[in-house]
């Protein structure tokens, strides 16, 4: 508190000797505790305010050509990412033949790390999504996050989980 | 203590409290109308999902925004930030735009007339599949005759609930695309990065 207090310059009274002794003389003297106490809380309350009201946004880019027009792409150059009505991630790479690799299953906080591997082989890959309908919405922002903070050249495309993508899921357990 | 002090001494003492207290009493008012404005123009809430990646360079516009809510139940809320758009495409400078993608259950919002516990206090204008794209074409088209520029679009925003099936979602970005909005943000809370093991 002490600290705080700001000194005008004192007044000549003839009583200078007395007030050198005692702290508060008879100077002009504010306090700034209470407008101190009041900026703190104005302090608080707009930094809580802002925090709230400055969301993060994840872009998203649907390709821009018809749904119909279909994207010529090696079939070696494709990664699929299949997620399970329960949430477990799954890689498969695919091959120029039109096969694919066999299914790896990722954990969701380790698929950066996994992606920036996989693209350190080949830097042309194109990622499949495929997300069954039932999968929380939470999942599908997990690894959305994930493939983002990811440092690669992210293409990807959005794709409808057929029946062989479910058993295949199925298959590797779910 | 001080009122004594005053007395005894000739001292210029201004005392703070009449006017911390003064700011005070403001401070609570205008947080106390913040939050009730922010309850206004929040029709739907949504628990919001979490992530880490944040894009310095995509923030939310302050104007010319279209936010589609996902809620829970598989209902998609529709809504814009210019009333007179609003006025124009739903008729009523206060509704919002309801489509239920999954044609198997009906809208709990339809049916009770709430999202979670809380009410939708405005108008709500159901709509299907057509309608729904229709609406979210018209809504471009009348942002840029209202302006009348050409280029002007709405920064899409989805505000999904985090428990919401992905199938909903699906059919948004299918809806999305048909209606030739191609760039949209999914909006997230701040999760931070010590929490993730």
């Amino acid at each position: 508190m002490a600290g705080g207090g700001f000194d005008a310059p004192e007044v000549a009274q003839g009583k200078g000797s007395k007030h050198k002794k005692t702290a508060k003389g008879a100077g002009v003297r504010i306090d700034m505790t209470p407008m101190v106490d009041v900026i703190m809380l104005l302090l608080t309350f707009f930094m809580l305010t802002t925090t709230l009201s400055a969301p993060q946004l994840m872009k998203v880019s649907l390709p821009k050509g018809d749904v119909k027009d279909k994207v010529k792409v090696d079939m070696g150059n494709v990664l699929y990412v299949r997620v399970s009505d329960k949430g477990n991630v799954y890689f498969a790479q695919g091959r120029s033949d039109g096969s694919e690799s066999e299914m790896k299953k990722v954990e969701v906080k380790n698929i950066s790390t996994e992606l920036e591997k996989i693209y350190a082989a080949n830097n042309n890959l194109l990622l499949l999504l495929k997300f069954d309908r039932k999968m929380k919405y939470n999942v599908m922002s997990d690894v959305f996050d994930e493939i983002s903070r990811a440092k690669i050249e992210r293409r990807y495309a959005f794709l409808k989980m057929e029946d062989t993508d479910l058993q295949k899921i199925v298959a590797a357990g779910g | 203590m001080k009122k004594v002090r005053v007395i005894r001494k000739p001292d210029i003492k201004i005392d703070m409290t009449p006017m911390v207290d003064v700011i005070m009493l403001l401070l609570t008012f205008f947080m106390l109308t913040a939050t009730f404005k922010a309850a206004e123009s929040e029709a739907v809430e949504v628990a919001l999902p979490q992530s880490i990646y944040s894009d310095p360079d995509n923030k939310m516009k302050e104007t010319d925004v279209m936010t589609l809510s996902l809620t829970k139940d598989g209902d998609i809320f529709v809504d814009v930030d210019n009333y007179k758009i609003r006025e124009k495409i739903f008729g009523d400078q206060f509704a919002l735009g309801l489509y239920h993608p999954d044609t198997l259950s009906q809208s709990t919002v339809v049916q009770t007339g709430k999202v979670g516990e809380k009410e939708v206090k405005r108008k709500v204008v159901v709509m299907n599949k057509a309608q729904f794209e229709k609406a979210l074409v018209d809504l471009k088209n009348s942002l840029r005759s209202m302006t009348g520029n050409k280029q002007a679009a709405f920064q899409v925003v989805v505000k999904g609930d985090k428990d919401v099936n992905y199938g909903v979602f699906e059919d948004l970005m299918s809806s999305l695309h048909e209606s030739d909005n191609k760039i949209f943000s999914l909006v997230t809370m701040i999760k931070s990065e010590s929490k993730k093991e």
